[in-house]
């Protein structure tokens, strides 16, 4: 007996020790060793030393990937936390069909981001488009929604803040219904108007909500691929080209998997240091 | 507890017993596994042949299995590859990827078999088997089946737009296009386009518009050859030229067609670049009236000879995982016999690469019952496949970005795009 209790909380643990070693640790360790090689997967492996971060370096195409990922996370990310807080602050009133809007506004977040997608190529159409149809009635000129290199990305960012932003209005909720009430009871005294309290206490109240939601869309927003992947493919002109597609052609579409590896080694550094940048900048504030 | 470790112990004992015995039984019996494509019509046809095969060879048996399902039956096969998990023969492997298999060292060598050079040589002709040879000099797969793109016309519009023959040049072609373009609605903007390609930039998008003109206009030429460029030249551009010629005009819409009603059955469009596996859907969804025909592609004002297209042809290999591949090769020279090739055609209705198919008169009734097809068996005299090369997928992806930049946005001249296009590819065969 005294054996087992030995052994029975490493036997409680091991499920996840064995997951965390197949699925996260050796992959993590075989990329970083790929990042050496050549390898298409069906021929053996090449070392190659450092060439494919030589190359990384150079890759004019990868360059144009991350500038794209950076206009995305700048288009999205402020208007992910503009909608979203705007609709909680609403949520958030006593209004009628409160129940009902709560879930409707989360309904696109449950949805397959493949189906989201599809809908809103349908809409973004040039020529067919239910938008585009839209500004025509209104006597305005159409836009090359996905088919301008100017619109593609601004295009993308509206549909991706449209398709999650249920899941920031939830946080945004639970923020708000934090604000203790004797607040705005003191605010309402001192005549403060409805903008004041908005910004004097509402904001620096819910200042942790807004650094989550500044970090879970960044995290969010430079993963970005199904979006370009199935409306544009990376186009027009490359310019919906996210780093995340770019690693993945790479990888699969001409299985340069030890150029890919290092990709993706080179892009995850790059999230971890932003996060522990805007971490810093949460402790700061706290 | 202890009791419990055993039982642990037992469960993990019957589970690796009956996986080795599994794999077991497929060795004991020493039967080929032949893995088919996975759509209903090839099953079917893979049942049929291998069940007549293992009937008249009861000490020689085939086993058919469709391709395990995934995103794509290439994602499957490499995945076999890598997990060394491979059929004996797989039968629907695209061209374009025999090559990189074979530097790869995974495939057999056919010609290095006993009856092979006959076999291949009464089934291809010579240009045939030159262009599936590898730039190794061997030969490691078997053309099987073949879909020709073609231009897809409605009848009724060409007629309707006084044309009494498909547009067979460019000057014809834009004319035509010309002639039908309208803003039926209206409000100034064109929805009516004589012809319509997929603008996506994905590679191999340009199996349906660029490639097939190219080959159309040079004659079935090359891309590349070995580690030469070869598409720098007067046709890659005249194409270019064409093509960005039609867009400009607004000939051809900009917008992706995708996920909506067909253009073409709405009439939205009246012609595209497309294979006979438009037939089915077309008879099966088209409205009362529709009348439609195939014809091969447009070609230069001032082109002479034949007229190209690009085949889309899946051949067959045999994996050097394979423990019998003299066995299975005469199992491939079985199914590939003119009597199952005619088969092929009526249970799949995809046209098998055998030459001169469209004059043989045993597959002479089912192409007077289907006249369409007809029309695509005449065209097979003059297909190509896709050249030899580890990297064409890469070949053809920048291509595409230069096709996009060109032809699509207009931000370089032909010339301009077919060189930085030649550039590129040979950077990628300097590295």
């Amino acid at each position: 007996m005294k054996m087992n209790k030995k052994v029975l909380p490493y036997l409680l643990v091991s499920p996840y020790i064995i997951h965390f070693l197949v699925f996260v640790a050796f992959p993590v360790a075989f990329s970083i060793v790929l990042t050496f090689h050549d390898w298409n997967i069906i021929s053996p492996m090449k070392y190659i030393g450092l060439n494919n971060y030589v190359r990384l370096f150079k890759d004019q195409l990868f360059i144009t990937s991350m500038l794209n990922t950076l206009l995305f996370l700048a288009i999205h990310i402020p208007l992910q936390i503009i909608v979203s807080l705007f609709f909680a602050e609403f949520l958030n009133q006593n209004i009628r069909f409160r129940g009902f809007f709560r879930g409707a506004f989360f309904l696109p977040v449950i949805v397959s981001g493949v189906v989201v997608t599809i809908v809103w190529q349908q809409l973004y159409g040039y020529d067919t488009g239910l938008l585009n149809r839209g500004l025509v009635g209104l006597g305005l000129g159409k836009v090359g929604w996905l088919v301008s290199t100017k619109w593609a990305m601004p295009s993308i960012a509206l549909m991706a803040t449209w398709k999650n932003v249920g899941l920031y209005i939830v946080l945004f909720l639970v923020g708000l219904q934090t604000v203790p009430a004797h607040y705005y009871e003191a605010a309402d005294l001192e005549g403060a108007s409805h903008s004041q309290k908005f910004f004097q206490i509402t904001l620096p109240m819910i200042n942790p909500t807004i650094f989550m939601v500044v970090i879970l869309s960044t995290i969010g927003g430079f993963s970005l691929f199904i979006e370009p992947y199935v409306m544009t493919g990376g186009g027009p002109l490359n310019s919906t080209l996210s780093a995340v597609l770019y690693i993945y052609k790479q990888g699969f579409f001409y299985y340069h998997m030890g150029y890919s590896a290092t990709l993706g080694l080179f892009f995850a550094s790059l999230i971890l240091i932003v996060i522990m940048v805007q971490k810093k900048f949460v402790e700061k504030d706290k | 507890m202890k009791k419990n470790y055993k039982i642990y112990l037992l469960a993990l004992a019957i589970m690796v017993s009956s996986i080795s015995c599994n794999k077991g039984n497929l060795n004991n019996n020493k039967a080929l596994i032949y893995w088919s494509s996975n759509n209903t019509e090839e099953i079917q046809f893979a049942k049929e042949i291998v069940d007549e095969w293992n009937k008249e060879n009861p000490n020689n048996k085939i086993v058919s299995q469709p391709v395990p399902e995934g995103q794509s039956s290439e994602e499957i096969i490499l995945a076999a590859v890598v997990g060394k998990t491979t059929p004996d023969i797989y039968s629907n492997m695209w061209q374009g990827d025999v090559e990189s298999y074979a530097e790869a060292g995974v495939l057999v060598a056919l010609d290095t078999l006993p009856s092979f050079k006959d076999f291949i040589y009464q089934r291809c002709d010579s240009a045939v088997v030159k262009e599936i040879t590898s730039l190794d000099g061997h030969i490691y797969q078997i053309p099987w089946k073949i879909n020709p793109i073609m231009l897809l016309y409605n009848r009724n519009i060409t007629k309707g737009i006084g044309l009494s023959n498909p547009p067979a040049s460019y000057s014809d072609f834009y004319e035509a296009s010309r002639r039908f373009q309208k803003d039926s609605n209206g409000d100034g903007y064109i929805d009516r386009w004589f012809g319509y390609s997929e603008v996506l930039v994905t590679w191999w998008q340009r199996f349906f518009d660029f490639y097939p003109l190219y080959l159309a206009a040079s004659g079935g030429g090359s891309l590349v050859q070995g580690n030469k460029v070869t598409f720098n030249n007067k046709y890659a551009i005249e194409v270019f030229r064409f093509l960005q010629g039609l867009y400009n005009r607004n000939y051809f819409a900009r917008e992706s067609f995708q996920g909506r009603q067909d253009a073409f059955l709405g009439e939205a469009i009246a012609s595209r670049f497309t294979g006979p596996w438009e037939i089915s859907h077309t008879e099966k969804f088209k409205p009362k009236g529709f009348d439609y025909d195939f014809s091969p592609l447009p070609v230069p004002d001032d082109h002479k000879g034949p007229i190209y297209t690009y085949g889309d042809p899946k051949n067959i290999v045999i994996f050097k995982t394979c423990i019998n591949p003299l066995m299975a090769l005469k199992f491939l020279e079985y199914s590939t016999s003119k009597s199952n090739d005619l088969k092929l055609l009526q249970v799949t209705n995809q046209l098998p690469r055998r030459k001169n198919i469209d004059v043989d008169p045993l597959f002479a009734s089912y192409f007077k019952k289907n006249p369409k097809m007809g029309s695509f068996a005449k065209q097979s005299r003059y297909v190509k496949g896709t050249d030899a090369s580890p990297v064409l997928k890469e070949v053809f992806d920048i291509i595409s970005q230069q096709y996009e930049a060109c032809v699509i946005f207009n931000k370089k001249t032909p010339e301009e795009a077919i060189n930085d296009a030649a550039n590129a590819v040979n950077l990628l065969f300097l590295k």
